[in-house]
């Protein structure tokens, strides 16, 4: 396919000796593939000697990643991102579905916004599929209610007040309920404000080090147990309720879910690359992983005894909601993607302006844009040992698919292998780096602490629904 | 003044292009602002106490927060270096119409600035200047995270009484959740191998038990250690040196504590709290004082109250700053 672009329906791509992973099929090993016409048209798993030398260190074919939280900024916020720039993003960390939040400007809480991001997602010509969701309440104001129903019939897959807590727990039983109706999920940012005016990064060491108002774990658990209080005491009326917590942060916050699913309530969630791969100690200037930053014991190194500051303090980079936390509470989230806790990975790519971000820590916005690398943090997690690779690739494709549920009618990729459906998949050199520079990304928003940093994996193509969405330019 | 028994090489470096805080000091590094304190001490006692090694230097002294002594303080120390001095208060620049820090440090050294003295209300702001000014900064006092003269003037004036702060008994009382003094004494004074107790109520120590913990081991009167207590008489016994902090009104209203006088009453610096200290234990305050509040006024005029002294010496530890920051060496001061 040497003259294909973005966009256009892939020819011919075969790809051998490649390492496969199926999640629906639940299956991985060496295998061959081909897409002709933009169909997957066939799939070959190798046996006897022709697996020699096919290892999960090479190349990886897999499903299309989805994505349940990207902040793609249109209308409203164009210098930080566009909806063409975004999926464009998107395409480059191999995601082949992406779910807007809807805090937008103005915010989409009746149908007319999301008309007009769906038509700056045909003009981008993308092939990466955009979905939506509605907000909960007007203006994410938090009083009333959105036009839920109207929001439904235009095809958005979820409710959120994403950027804030829904406050009142009244709107937030209301929600639950009528969403239910419809067959949607809440989407909630747990969060109880009251313990996080003003806050600024994670409570403990590093925050009272670095003087900066701490982001205590307490206001994560006690909104997704008010949370789960709630969902409980709507099931009886709502039989289809549901309700999934969006960028889960903190061990307790993912005990209660835990809790909660072996109760037997329909409630999900995610957790990001960022609350898993980084912790709090970047903000005070290092940069080593999670699982690097626990000792022995499972407690939290010193990073200012043990010479791990490598850099300034106070990158605004590290800034975002929830706080990045310590190396504990990061274990937890990775081990909840092991035992299924956590349903997915979600990027909550949150891309930003300079102007925004370079500034003082305690006045700089929240988010890290993180779309393009979260495969690579993800795999370096897989390289070291503390994630499978099925695990991973299921947090990114059947998981999230699973909390959307049946989307009856809609068209979109099976996050399988499907022999004879429309080619929807990634392939990535997992024996290969790439530098994560700002002309590396495609998103607008650079604000990435990994900025300057090798992640593993490099992605050759992204092909969506048949066509092409990435190509690597050496590939 | 330099402490008995510490090994100083005579030739040992100053490696800082900037003070942000004191945590990236080297204990040689302490020793030789120590000893370039005493040059200028000297200095300073001479009657005409100017020297010209900072002159043809522009030090532009950025204050976005209301100061009396710090700014007072470094414009005299830069003063008595033969420095240029400009003063901007930031309420009468163009960052009330709205300009970024970053912009107002590219105009500033634009206008010719060498090292910029800069006090700032948000933790972490002199770490963001210091990325886009190609002069050195000196932090003023940064939110709630670090004050490092202060700290570097408090440690100066006890090693002037106590001589040597190893094993000695100080206690930092007060607000120490919103005291940038506190964070960068709890460097500097552990560090020095100080016996360091943080007292106050618990709603505003929350979080430095953490930091405590990571000297493990320590602890016990007498030794290295640092411990985290809400118990006044205990933080108090045998102390060697009692610092007590500036209590702000806007705690009440934040709901930290229920009144001043309720704080006053638990935790003020009385004579009848200071009498569980040793007879001749130091009483400091980074001032401003409220006076009745966290200390009583007949505490702070006590022959052992050395208040006024960490006034005097702020000068002369900032005559020290500027001069190693602009590539000076003690040993030339008095030539100079």
């Amino acid at each position: 396919m040497p003259d294909l672009r973005v966009g256009e329906t892939v020819g011919l791509l075969e790809i051998s000796r490649a390492w496969l992973v199926d999640p629906v099929a639940e299956r991985e090993g060496p295998g061959e593939i081909v897409v002709r016409d933009g169909i997957l048209e066939a799939v070959t798993w190798l046996s006897g000697q022709a697996v020699h030398g096919v290892n999960p260190g090479g190349i990886l074919v897999m499903p299309g990643f989805l994505d349940l939280h990207v902040h793609l900024r249109e209308p409203g916020n164009e210098d930080a991102e566009t909806v063409a720039s975004g999926l464009a993003a998107a395409a480059h960390g191999g995601f082949t579905t992406v779910c807007a939040m809807p805090n937008t400007t103005p915010v989409a809480d009746e149908p007319g916004v999301l008309a007009q991001v769906a038509a700056a997602a045909a003009a981008s010509g993308s092939p990466v599929e955009l979905l939506a969701h509605g907000a909960v309440t007007v203006g994410r104001a938090g009083e009333r209610l959105a036009a839920l129903g109207e929001l439904a019939d235009a095809g958005v897959v979820g409710f959120s007040d994403d950027g804030s807590p829904i406050k009142s727990a009244v709107i937030l039983r209301n929600a639950l309920l009528y969403a239910g109706m419809l067959g949607l999920p809440i989407v909630e940012h747990a969060e109880d404000p009251t313990l996080t005016a003003g806050a600024e990064a994670s409570e403990g060491l590093v925050a009272t080090i670095l003087g900066l108002k701490g982001w205590p774990a307490a206001a994560e658990v006690s909104a997704v147990e008010r949370a789960i209080a709630i969902l409980d005491s709507v099931r009886a009326d709502a039989p289809g309720a549901r309700l999934h917590l969006t960028h889960l942060s903190v061990a307790g916050a993912l005990d209660a879910v835990r809790r909660a699913k072996a109760a037997g309530l329909p409630v999900t969630c995610d957790v990001t690359p960022h609350h898993l791969g980084f912790t709090d100690e970047w903000v005070a200037g290092a940069r080593r992983w999670a699982w690097e930053a626990l000792d022995g014991a499972g407690m939290a190194r010193d990073p200012w005894a043990d010479g791990a500051l490598v850099t300034h303090p106070y990158a605004t980079a590290c800034r975002v909601n929830p706080p990045l936390r310590g190396a504990a509470d990061a274990a937890a989230c990775l081990a909840s993607l092991i035992d299924g806790t956590a349903d997915a990975v979600v990027t909550d790519h949150a891309p930003h302006t300079a102007v925004d971000k370079e500034t003082e820590f305690g006045l700089a916005v929240n988010g890290i844009s993180g779309v393009e690398t979260a495969f690579g943090v993800l795999l370096a997690a897989v390289l070291a040992g503390k994630l499978p690779l099925a695990r991973a690739v299921a947090a990114l494709t059947v998981g999230p698919a699973s909390v959307l549920g049946a989307r009856p009618g809609r068209r979109g990729a099976t996050r399988g292998l499907l022999v004879g459906a429309p080619a929807d998949l990634v392939v990535i050199d997992a024996g290969v780096g790439w530098q994560v520079t700002r002309d590396a990304l495609a998103s607008r928003g650079k604000n990435t602490p990994l900025l300057g940093r090798e992640l593993p994996g490099r992605i050759l193509f992204t092909v969506a629904l048949g066509r092409l969405a990435y190509r690597d330019a050496d590939a | 003044m330099s402490a008995p028994g510490t090994a100083i090489t005579p030739d040992v470096g100053w490696r800082q292009k900037h003070l942000l805080d004191v945590d990236v000091l080297s204990l040689a590094e302490i020793e030789l602002v120590m000893r370039t304190t005493d040059a200028m001490k000297e200095v300073l006692a001479r009657p005409i106490s100017k020297v010209p090694a900072l002159r043809g230097t522009n030090v532009t002294i950025l204050f976005y927060e209301a100061s009396t002594r710090t700014r007072v303080s470094f414009e005299v120390a830069a003063k008595n270096l033969s420095a240029d001095v400009v003063n901007i208060a930031a309420s009468s620049s163009s960052v009330t119409k709205g300009e970024s820090l970053v912009d107002t440090i590219r105009t500033v050294e634009a206008l010719g600035a060498d090292m910029i003295v800069m006090r700032h209300g948000t933790s972490g702001a002199p770490y963001l200047a210091a990325e886009v000014f190609s002069g050195s900064i000196l932090n003023g006092g940064d939110g709630w995270h670090a004050h490092p003269s202060q700290a570097l003037l408090d440690l100066y004036t006890m090693r002037a009484h106590l001589g040597e702060v190893r094993g000695k008994k100080v206690v930092i009382l007060g607000d120490v959740l919103h005291s940038r003094v506190a964070r960068s004494n709890v460097w500097s004074l552990t560090a020095a191998g100080a016996d360091l107790w943080i007292c106050g109520p618990t709603t505003i120590l929350r979080g430095f038990d953490a930091w405590a913990r990571r000297w493990t081991g320590g602890g016990a009167p007498g030794h290295a250690g640092f411990t985290v207590t809400s118990d006044v008489h205990a933080a108090l016994q045998d102390a060697d040196v009692v610092m007590a902090l500036r209590l702000q009104r806007e705690r009440m209203d934040a709901g930290l504590l229920p009144s001043l006088r309720e704080y006053a009453a638990r935790f003020g610096l009385t004579r009848e709290r200071l009498a569980f200290a040793k007879p001749t234990a130091l009483v400091m305050h980074p001032g401003p004082m409220n006076e009745g509040v966290e200390i009583a006024a007949d505490v702070a005029i006590l022959d052992r109250s050395v208040i006024t002294e960490q006034v005097t010496n702020g000068v002369a530890v900032r005559m020290a700053l500027l001069y190693l920051l602009a590539g000076g060496h003690p040993e030339a001061v008095t030539n100079a």
